[in-house]
């Protein structure tokens, strides 16, 4: 072969190449896609992104009724794993490929897109945002300007389940007084029961454990007003109490509970080895579907004497939330999708299909369990104190109190150590009042 | 040195072809590097980068908290880390090689055993050790406890005593294979007569060992080290299902990887990508600069032994 057709095969196969690399993936938004029936002209494809894998199938079903309503509009959802769907998101957003509409994190994990000018703020866009729980907008608003930046999605509160099955068993009910709770743990205790199903070695399910068992006693939304106020900070004797009441109720866990996984404390509560199990809502599908057979129940723990709250509450926070890119090519299309995921129409099928708790007004719970935590969340609603105002910086509150749960239940340190190991954590950006 | 054409293609032709790789290269690697490195110096407002701040992300890496506490402990334990796979890993590797290399048929066999944990994806083996070592319903303490160990038995992950360790213990069960095949295929390069001429000098089997076979094997152990140093160095994926990514119980097997993950995906700091792009410049230059010291000290003590 002469140099020159050397040369030039060469070149040839590098333009090749080249080419080949730029040519457009497979799953870019097709535009013009197909209009619905009733629908004169082109159809719009939205780009709706999610980190729910598993509910892919679902939101497809959910979002055809939308469609039908919609004829021009076509949703192309799409679901990222969860792991990386904070990384995907943020490349999406600042870049031209990006989705239109996105399920947003919460709080302070927000406000990175917030803050770069990604989301678009939606008072003004979605007017029914101004009938939500004002509690449940704080989880989609920005922290510098206080705009919502999402359409709430779900809420999560955080009760105890018991099984009713051991419960009957043993004689015992609900505990209507702190005396009843402890008691209750002793009779399971001195049955063989392992009374309450905690796994501490998944540092971000114990501040979940402690606020479940102890947010009354601490004082809930009291204590974090006083907080907000700069009253207090958490070296504060309520707070340390709280934890110390913590560290009192380990003798009813499983032994070496820093080396229990969270997955199996799961596994120990399904499997009916365990009566107890402090936890969030969203326990409850991945609960029904791991053992059918299983009849639970939710109760708020009474908080003990001397405590801040005379009443048992339940913590909540807002998981997740729609967000409206601030680049979208296709602005009228997204509102109008918007409005519609603020619709009682969508929270009932997030409700009934996706078993999630939609904070639309006017949405109800087919499930009695499920209606139930509602329920006791909306009676004596508190904060989950250190997701919902503690996550702004670095370090984030609930992994301090994970590292401080785990220290404390290993005996390394005491109650007063565990909320120093939080207060000085958390001064690295945060100081009370601000 | 004189300099040795290529017969087949003529230099400009030879390096249109190095073009594809060289341009991979330069986008997937260093385009990357160059954006880390600008990256952690400006200072950040969420995704959208701010002021150009020099050194100061470096600086309150060193000297804020959380970091200024963290980042020692993480690249104590990445010490810790390496110092056990050299131990652990790589001495058992070795002494592994060295006895297969005399048996013909099981060879094969035993390699074949001892790599397939390498090929299982890293999270899933830090999984199943996870399940495997549960206090509750794991079969280690079971089986321990079975034949009367009771005071063996322990929360292997649940103590942060033992914690590290059996990360580092889990880390070599996977990547034993990986000194094995290396050394044993040094042996098989080893010139025999040397070994026969030591034998019929009548050295024993310990005095070959340790006099003859392994400095001719120093050139592959420095390579070995090095390269172990640089996966201790990055390890995330078995600490993280092993700990988590706060490194539990109580940070005990927190290492510099999750500290990036940490600061870059799972802090609500409005300076995350500025801080967290500084946290990865100061592992890369940690890996490269001990890389280089450790391969100019492997050849001298080659050069000594040889």
């Amino acid at each position: 072969m002469s140099r020159r057709k050397t040369l030039a095969t060469a070149a040839a196969a590098l333009v090749a190449l080249t080419l080949g690399a730029c040519a457009p993936s497979a799953d870019s938004p097709e535009p013009g896609a197909a209009a619905g029936e009733g629908c004169d002209g082109d159809a719009v494809a939205l780009d709706v992104w999610s980190w729910r894998t598993e509910d892919v199938k679902t939101y497809e079903q959910i979002f055809d009724v939308f469609e039908q309503a919609n004829p021009c509009i076509t949703v192309s959802f799409q679901a990222h794993l969860n792991t990386e769907y904070d990384q995907i998101l943020r490349t999406g957003l600042t870049g031209s490929d990006g989705p239109d509409i996105a399920q947003v994190r919460s709080y302070g994990l927000l406000q990175p897109l917030v803050e770069g000018g990604n989301l678009q703020p939606l008072e003004d866009v979605v007017p029914a945002l101004a009938d939500f729980d004002d509690a449940t907008l704080d989880g989609s608003r920005g922290r510098e300007d206080g705009a919502v930046y999402g359409v709430p999605l779900a809420s999560q509160t955080i009760q105890v389940y018991y099984n009713t099955a051991i419960f009957e068993e043993h004689g015992l009910e609900e505990p209507e007084s702190w005396d009843d709770f402890i008691a209750l743990n002793d009779t399971l205790l001195d049955h063989d029961v392992t009374p309450l199903a905690v796994g501490a070695r998944d540092g971000w399910f114990v501040p979940t454990v402690h606020d479940a068992l102890t947010a009354a006693q601490y004082g809930g939304a009291d204590f974090q007003q006083a907080l907000r106020d700069g009253e207090t900070d958490f070296t504060d004797p309520a707070y340390v109490d709280s934890i110390q009441t913590l560290a009192d109720l380990q003798q009813y866990m499983p032994d070496d509970v820093t080396g229990v996984p969270y997955t199996d404390a799961q596994v120990l509560f399904t499997s009916e080895q365990a009566a107890m199990f402090a936890g969030g809502s969203y326990e409850l599908a991945f609960f029904q579907d791991a053992n059918p057979d299983l009849d639970l129940g939710v109760f708020q723990v009474p908080p003990p004497p001397g405590s801040a709250l005379d009443h048992p509450v339940s913590a909540g926070y807002a998981d997740g939330s729609w967000g409206l890119s601030a680049g979208t090519e296709h602005p009228e299309e997204a509102e109008t999708l918007l409005n519609w995921l603020a619709t009682p129409e969508f929270g009932q099928l997030v409700a009934d299909e996706l078993k999630q708790f939609s904070p639309i007004p006017g949405v109800e719970f087919s499930d009695p369990l499920q209606q139930e935590m509602w329920d006791l969340y909306q009676e004596n609603p508190a904060p989950y104190l250190l997701l919902v105002d503690y996550r702004y910086g670095d370090p984030v509150g609930t992994d301090l109190m994970g590292e401080a749960g785990q220290k404390l239940f290993l005996g390394d340190t005491d109650a007063e150590g565990a909320a120093d190991v939080i207060q000085d954590g958390l001064s690295a950006w945060w100081t009370p009042g601000e | 040195m004189s300099r040795r054409r290529t017969a087949a293609l003529p230099t400009p032709v030879a390096l249109l072809f190095l073009l594809p790789a060289a341009a991979l290269f330069a986008v997937f690697v260093l385009y990357p590097m160059a954006t880390a490195l600008t990256y952690s110096l400006f200072s950040w407002r969420g995704t959208a980068q701010d002021a150009f701040v020099g050194l100061d992300n470096f600086v309150a890496l060193f000297t804020t908290e959380p970091y200024a506490t963290q980042l020692p402990r993480a690249f104590g334990h990445n010490a810790l880390l390496f110092a056990g796979a050299m131990v652990v890993q790589n001495s058992v590797g070795l002494l592994l090689a060295y006895a297969l290399h005399h048996r013909g048929r099981l060879r094969r066999l035993f390699q074949v055993l001892y790599t397939m944990p390498y090929l299982v994806s890293p999270l899933v083996v830090g999984y199943l050790w996870s399940l495997l070592l549960s206090p509750l319903f794991g079969p280690v303490n079971a089986a321990l406890r079975a034949v009367g160990l009771d005071a063996v038995a322990q929360p292997w992950l649940g103590d942060p005593d033992s914690a590290l360790w059996v990360v580092v213990l889990v880390t070599a069960w996977q990547w034993v294979g990986f000194p094995l095949l290396v050394y044993g295929a040094a042996l098989g390069a080893l010139d025999p007569a040397i070994e026969e001429a030591a034998m019929l000098d009548g050295a024993t089997s310990r005095q070959r060992f340790w006099h003859v076979t392994l400095p001719l094997l120093m050139p592959v152990i420095g390579t070995v080290s090095v390269l172990t140093f640089i996966f201790s160095m990055e390890a995330f994926p078995i600490p993280y299902a092993l700990g988590g990514s706060s490194g539990s119980p109580a940070g005990a097997t927190d290492v510099m990887s999750l500290l990036f993950y940490r600061t870059a995906f799972h802090s609500g700091a409005s300076n995350a990508i500025g801080i967290s792009s500084a946290v990865a410049i100061v592992l890369f230059l940690v890996i490269v600069g001990i890389s280089v010291l450790f391969t100019q000290w492997f050849r001298r003590v080659e050069r000594r032994l040889t």
